[in-house]
């Protein structure tokens, strides 16, 4: 995967794999065909299209034996650090409803300034609580945006 | 007849209400702010606030987002001269003669040339705005469904044949745009499609929350993994270019917003394109071309007017047709949809007041901007300062808001989320992002007027071929696509698509 022909033959074929799930669901579309454009026939047009361009791009890198440019993948540090923010946004999003966004806004922005800055421990908690502080008088009392409150509702 | 001095002055009036001057302010700073942080442009900045402005008067609304968009294009030279870390890709031909120029200790002098040739050519471009846009609504007028089908045709095709080597994967980002739009229920008939059984597939996937994915999340993401941390500054002293330079940048300022404007008319032609392109023509006509890559005060003037006047022109299409050249401009067409407005040729016959108000906040808001950078520019330059680690978070933060508040479902959240991942992967792979944001937008429009062409021609296709317009749009669209083709045949380069970050 480290080079752009292989990337691109892998790429080529997931993004035809999904095409044919299309084309597939496509089928199961229920309507009437008497319809002048019938409920499944852009689905499977789109599907169609999306399995003909990942086919042809998996193929046409396979036969491709020009200069092979590298992909610029990051070094396994650099995985982790996206697998942590990744994970971290997930966190997120799931503890919003539980947690309520202000308590989970503070939460994931001092972890996650902590995290990738170890030693500004004291701005992270900082910058965490006005971030939350935000979020609750701007735009839930402010803006009247209906965020989950969590046990603030209380 | 659908431009009169009238209706300007009117325009100028409601633009110049308390309200809307400070909305159009706000989208100033914002913009600027936009600008000049790297890691968020102007398409995810102003796709994370549309949720948010349902609150406040279309005219209002739009005239921020509008400010956002143009006051990026001020914000992108800020931080690619001072520290040669472009806030935007229609900045990085800035970033050569203006940092050479900072080196020399020239800095102040860069960014005064790059505030004042914005506001030329911007103002420039919307004078151009002001007598173009009615025109060609006055012609799209005639437009019935197979001219507009057609016409999103063309320029969906012309985006895609521009995404320089990678047409393959022009091709393929379009059709997943059009996938994510396809999930949910048929716009006309209400069937629902493509939902796998799952519940939150049936409201379908925001076209916002694909966008802000897109461009938000993968940008921190790949700022994350190269731990990206500061960005230490120069000091900058002596603000103002003198007259003799301001005089010997007269020519490129007007050359540059012919360039700008009119290529921005062009579906494709975002300003990440059209500032090379006139920073290459003001080498060429220049009688020292040596001195451009080593400081030359032209070579800052040319990219700073032509990405004004490209964000201008773009207006031109967007107002007269409905049609966007780029995706900034495909989320506020979003916004526009949100709003409930129509955009197209009747707007300027149902809306008036809104066309006029929006397009006179522009003048304003160039003014706003000159006044905003040249005195702040120390401010904006120490913003664009803040550590990554601290900035990453906080676009998150603001991502997650804005998709969560599209609709207030924790969807729109996850949709998001699996769109940033998508986004880094083509980044990496070289796939171009604009046609996927593109087709995600207009997929909606282009359907209804699919159906509705087919309706009228009682199922027949050639309704898109035997009406002039829609027929030479059609063959225009086949010209590119076919261009494209005999350009891929010939060259047996990788798939690679040319650098598509936010424009």
């Amino acid at each position: 995967m480290r080079s752009q022909r292989k990337g691109d033959i892998v790429a080529g074929g997931v993004i035809a794999l999904l095409g044919a799930v299309v084309i597939l669901a496509a089928s199961q579309i229920r309507g009437d065909v008497e319809e002048r454009l019938p409920p499944r026939t852009l689905p499977y047009v789109v599907g169609f299209l999306t399995l003909a361009g990942g086919l042809a791009l998996a193929v046409k890198s396979y036969r491709y034996r020009g200069e092979d440019p590298r992909v610029d993948w990051p070094d396994s540090a650099g995985w982790v650090r996206i697998g942590v923010h990744l994970l971290l946004l997930a966190l997120f999003a799931a503890l919003m409803d539980p947690l309520g966004m202000p308590i989970a806004t503070a939460l994931y922005v001092a972890v996650a300034i902590g995290y990738m800055d170890r030693k500004r421990v004291a701005a992270a908690l900082l910058t965490g609580a006005v971030s939350a502080l935000v979020v609750y008088f701007l735009f839930i009392k402010l803006l009247g945006l209906t965020f989950p409150l969590g046990p603030l509702a209380r | 007849m659908l431009f009169s001095w009238d209706l300007l002055l009117a325009g100028f009036a409601d633009a110049l209400s308390w309200s809307n001057l400070l909305w159009a302010l706000v989208g100033c700073l914002v913009g600027t702010l936009i600008g000049v942080l790297p890691g968020i442009g102007p398409s995810a900045g102003i796709a994370i606030l549309l949720p948010m402005t349902t609150m406040i008067p279309p005219t209002s609304g739009i005239i921020m987002m509008a400010a956002i968009y143009y006051g990026a294009m001020y914000g992108g030279s800020t931080t690619a001269i001072v520290v040669n870390i472009p806030g935007e890709a229609s900045s990085v031909p800035t970033a050569i003669d203006g940092y050479e120029m900072a080196k020399q200790g020239r800095a102040g002098a860069a960014l005064g040339i790059s505030a004042i040739s914005s506001f030329v050519a911007g103002t420039l471009g919307l004078v151009g705005l002001t007598f173009f846009a009615p025109l060609l609504a006055n012609v799209a007028l005639a437009f019935g469904p197979p001219e507009y089908f057609a016409l999103m045709f063309m320029g969906l095709s012309l985006v895609i044949s521009l995404s320089g080597r990678a047409l393959l994967k022009g091709m393929i980002a379009t059709s997943i745009g059009l996938l994510a739009s396809l999930i949910g229920q048929n716009p006309l008939t209400g069937a629902s499609r493509l939902t796998f059984g799952v519940v939150d597939l049936m409201a379908g996937v925001s076209f916002i929350s694909v966008i802000i994915g897109l461009f938000a999340v993968s940008e921190v993401m790949i700022n994350a993994e190269r731990a990206a941390a500061h960005i230490y500054g120069t000091k900058i002293h002596g603000w103002m270019p003198t007259w003799a330079e301001i005089r010997r940048c007269a020519g490129a300022m007007v050359r540059s917003s012919g360039i700008g404007f009119f290529l921005g008319l062009l579906p494709g032609c975002a300003p990440a394109v059209t500032t090379f392109i006139a920073y290459d023509v003001e080498k060429r006509v220049s009688k020292t071309p040596e001195r451009f890559g080593k400081g030359a005060i032209e070579g800052v003037a040319a990219p700073e007017g032509a990405n004004n006047a490209t964000s201008s022109g773009g207006f031109v299409p967007l107002f007269a047709f409905g049609l966007p050249t780029g995706p900034a401009l495909a989320v506020l067409l979003g916004g526009l949809m949100m709003y409930g407005l129509q955009p197209g040729p009747m707007l300027f016959q149902t809306n008036p007041k809104f066309v006029w108000a929006v397009i006179a906040s522009m003048y304003i808001g160039n003014v706003i901007l000159l006044i905003l950078n040249l005195p702040l520019v120390g401010f904006w330059a120490r913003i664009a300062l803040i550590p990554f680690p601290v900035l990453g978070p906080l676009i998150i933060l603001c991502s997650v808001i804005g998709a969560y508040s599209i609709r207030f479902m924790l969807f729109d959240v996850w949709v998001a989320l699996l769109f940033g991942g998508i986004g880094y992967l083509m980044r990496k792979l070289r796939f171009p992002i604009a046609p996927l944001v593109l087709a995600s937008v207009l997929a909606q429009m282009l359907e209804t007027s699919l159906q509705q062409s087919l309706l009228i021609s009682q199922g027949s296709w050639l309704i898109f071929l035997n009406r002039p317009i829609a027929g030479f749009f059609m063959a225009l669209a086949f010209l590119s696509i076919g261009r494209g083709i005999w350009l891929q045949l010939r060259s047996h380069a990788p798939e690679i698509a040319i650098d598509d970050a936010d424009e």
